[in-house]
């Protein structure tokens, strides 16, 4: 085949794949369209009262941001899930590093790590309310409580997942226990590390709306309860887009970070991770 | 073989022995010690702020006797159980349906993926108001809670199906029922069960949140309900009867787990 | 004569059969060689013959059933599993198989690591490494992740890695087996190369007979389980060596025939 047959083939080829990404992009915009008439179809047909329409519940986010106080209320549930957060994954990150020399004590912990990972840590809100009232601490005791366990285990697999063979590699060259774990299993164990964070991101942010839901006077949680007891829908779906917000962003969050300081990693492990 | 294999044998083996029984009595201690910090806590703390646990057990004989607690468990496991069986039903049929319209799926999957992203708990307001404050609003949260991990796990189950085991059952003849019920549908069993193991927890843990905030029956009822009488001995009591019925019906899911996928090696946590 | 400078004496190593079923395996028994002072050593053996054991168990990796294995004239504690060195105070450098790079660490910071962890990096020291870098074509590749490089340049980062802190003796285990023969040829003469400059001690081990004649002053041949030396033959052919055209020299056909038949 000559070298114009080549090129053009291979333009074909490349241009049908072109065309398949577009198809399929305007697939979704068409879908999207179509969910957002349902909606005002919906708004229309049952009554505002019902289902707010779509372009209330868009004024009343813009209103919400402009003025203000939608962003504070959501300040207030993103710092109790931040907090919580980095108070339940920091030890639970630790934790199997210290413990990595006594694997007994690892043993001897299992049955009430596995037991704190599978209890329903939400039903505890009301007892944490009862300790801490229904300010921020009853919040961020019970996102903190959540995101321990999740973030243990995964630790746990990293250090466990440690390669022998470059421990070895690095006693032969001379480093001693401080080195070993410095520079062999901790690295190591950062991206397991970083499948928990990214499991326990949201689980952060839905723990501290669920208990403002309960018991609270701020936070977006609160903002939801509002809109239901004045029956003011578009007030519910504004708190809840902005809650799907932060839940983005918080993802987003998580996979810059990993992205930044995961960058050694081979691509096709990168691309498992984040289809996991 | 000789007197040196055998005591290097011996030397080798001894420290396994001694670790495994080393952990049991550790395990076992490391329980009687949590039990005695949760008594002494609880005299410290005060009654209002921590139940004695010996109170806390005698409520519960009491409750079990008296019928009120067996009640509150139906009242909790027959709701999530509901919730959990149709969530199961549009989780595991609605992959199958997409399965053949490949356009509309593509189409639809980011917007499904997206939707992961609200957390559903903050819906339950909104349930409440279109649904009543019976068991409506929690049933469909749990359904959504149950159905995502059924629904995703099913539909990547099937995407990694062999396409040659597939295009064989096809060669032999087997129309297109046949090959979803023999191939896909063994082909994502590990799948679906490893989902089911989410899932069945959540729909429990969503009931009894369901049960914080509607309802007068049920652990969650038991757990709010003292709360706000400040009845802290039913506190105690709901959360712990609530958390061995998680983790009872895990230890049965792991045991299911491991007669229906023999083959496979099991994953003892429980996953989120 | 100078005392050797490794010498290993009727070295024992048994595998435990799976839970005392199967007989234990004396995978090596009664091995004894020694090597002198900037000699280059090569070792033959068939695969599974336990070579890659041998070597961990000079490198104070691998704990050993018994003989011992003496260092500088200093016996090594080779038979307790708490006492092991492994690297016996990086006196003795382990080029292994897998090149075992950290895979978080570029280039410069993987062949830097020893240097770290030693407490030795300075100017005159990056500097060596820097050389080295060079030395086996590395340079441009500095800030790369080990999974960015093929197969030969990790090999050849690896090598770097243990040459640059300079042990005295280095044991290499099959380094270029999993290599393409033009890599390997060319990792063969960086490896003289490096090798003429500093005159280090190599143990080389390989399953590759042509290989072992090209690079060795001596070749040990390893018998099959349980492993011991069948023989021992010093390498005729002058330095400097041609390894291209190692296969022309008068003395290769017959020293390549006398060790074959000893490896059968």
């Amino acid at each position: 085949m000559s070298a114009l047959g080549d090129t053009r083939e291979a333009g074909g080829w490349a241009a049908g794949r072109a065309v398949a990404w577009l198809r399929a992009r305007g697939d979704q915009i068409i879908v999207l369209v179509v969910l957002i008439a349902i909606w005002q179809v919906l708004s229309m047909m049952l009554g505002v009262y019902w289902v707010s329409s779509p372009w209330g519940v868009l004024q009343r986010f813009v209103t919400g941001i402009a003025g203000g106080d939608l962003l504070v209320q959501a300040s207030y549930t993103f710092t109790e899930a931040i907090i919580g957060f980095l108070i339940g994954a920091i030890p639970a990150a630790l934790l199997p590093f210290l413990l990595r020399r006594w694997p007994m004590a690892v043993a001897i912990l299992d049955p009430v790590m596995v037991g704190g990972y599978g209890a329903p840590k939400l039903a505890l809100a009301p007892l944490f309310i009862l300790w801490f009232g229904i300010g921020i601490e009853s919040k961020v005791a019970l996102v903190a409580i959540t995101v321990f366990f999740i973030v243990y285990f995964s630790a746990l697999a990293g250090v466990r997942a440690l390669d022998h063979k470059l421990v070895q590699m690095a006693q032969v060259l001379g480093a001693n226990e401080h080195h070993v774990a410095r520079h062999i299993v901790f690295p190591g164990a950062v991206p397991y590390i970083f499948t928990g964070l990214r499991i326990a991101m949201p689980y952060s942010i839905g723990g501290a709306v669920i208990a403002e839901l309960i018991s609270a006077n701020r936070g977006l949680g609160y903002l939801v309860q509002l809109g239901a007891m004045n029956f003011d829908t578009t007030g519910i779906f504004t708190a809840l887009a902005m809650t799907t917000c932060i839940v983005f962003i918080g993802n987003w969050s998580v996979d810059a970070l990993e992205r930044r300081l995961l960058r050694w990693r081979p691509v096709s492990d990168q691309k498992l991770q984040a289809e996991a | 073989m000789s007197t040196q294999d055998a005591a290097l044998d011996l030397a080798e083996a001894a420290p396994v022995r001694w670790r495994r029984y080393g952990v049991l009595i550790g395990r076992v201690l490391l329980i009687a010690l949590l039990l005695v910090l949760w008594k002494v806590g609880a005299d410290i703390a005060g009654p209002l702020y921590a139940a004695d646990p010996i109170k806390v057990f005698q409520r519960t004989v009491a409750d079990v006797q008296s019928g009120t607690l067996l009640r509150h468990i139906y009242v909790t496991l027959r709701l999530s159980l509901i919730g959990f069986a149709l969530a199961c039903v549009a989780g595991v049929v609605l992959p199958f349906v997409l399965r053949r319209m490949p356009r509309l799926t593509a189409a639809v999957e980011p917007y499904i993926m997206a939707s992961v992203g609200i957390p559903k708990y903050a819906l339950i307001p909104l349930f409440i108001l279109y649904f009543g404050i019976d068991d409506a609003p929690k049933l469909w949260l749990i359904g959504l809670l149950v159905f995502y991990p059924i629904f995703i796990a099913v539909f990547a189950g099937i995407r990694n199906v062999d396409r040659r085991l597939i295009n064989m059952a096809r060669v032999v003849g087997a129309g297109e029922f046949v090959i979803a019920r023999e191939v896909i549908w063994n082909s994502l069993l590990p799948f679906f069960f490893a989902a089911l193991k989410i899932a069945l927890p959540r729909a429990i843990s969503a009931a009894i949140i369901g049960e914080f905030l509607v309802g007068n029956e049920g652990l969650g009822f038991l757990i709010e309900n003292s709360r706000q009488n400040f009845d802290t001995v039913g506190v105690f009591e709901g959360i712990a009867v609530a958390t061995a019925l998680v983790l009872v019906i895990n230890a049965l899911l792991v045991a299911l787990d491991r007669r229906v996928n023999a083959w496979r090696p099991v994953e003892r946590h429980m996953q989120l | 004569m100078n005392a050797p400078l490794l010498e290993v004496r009727d070295l024992a190593k048994r595998f435990v059969g799976r839970a005392g079923r199967d007989q234990p395996l004396w995978v090596i028994k009664d091995l004894t060689f020694s090597v002198a002072d900037g000699e280059f050593l090569t070792i033959i053996g068939p695969s599974g013959a336990g070579k890659t054991t041998l070597l961990n168990m000079i490198a104070q990796i691998d704990v050993a059933n018994g003989g011992e294995v003496i260092f500088q004239s200093q016996p090594a504690p080779i038979s307790d599993p708490k006492a092991l060195d492994p690297g016996l105070h990086c006196r003795i450098g382990y080029v292994t198989q897998e090149d075992n790079l950290l895979p978080w660490r570029t280039t410069l910071q993987n062949v830097l690591f020893p240097l770290e962890v030693q407490g030795r990096l300075n100017d005159e020291t990056r500097k060596h490494a820097d050389m080295l870098i060079r030395a086996v074509g590395l340079a441009g590749f500095e800030n790369h992740y080990p999974h960015e490089l093929s197969g030969g340049m990790r090999k050849r980062a690896s090598l770097i890695r243990t040459l640059v802190y300079d042990p005295p003796v280095i044991l290499m285990d099959e380094p270029f087996g999993a290599l393409d023969a033009q890599t390997r040829t060319q990792l063969q003469e960086d490896l003289l190369r490096l090798w003429n400059l500093g005159r280090k001690t190599i143990v080389f081990v390989t399953h590759d007979i042509a290989e072992a004649i090209a690079l060795g002053d001596r070749t040990l041949v390893l018998s099959r389980a349980p492993a011991k030396i069948a023989g021992e033959h010093v390498i005729t052919i002058p330095r400097p060596r041609d390894i291209r055209g190692i296969m022309m020299h008068p003395d290769f056909a017959e020293l390549y025939q006398r060790i074959r038949a000893q490896v059968q």
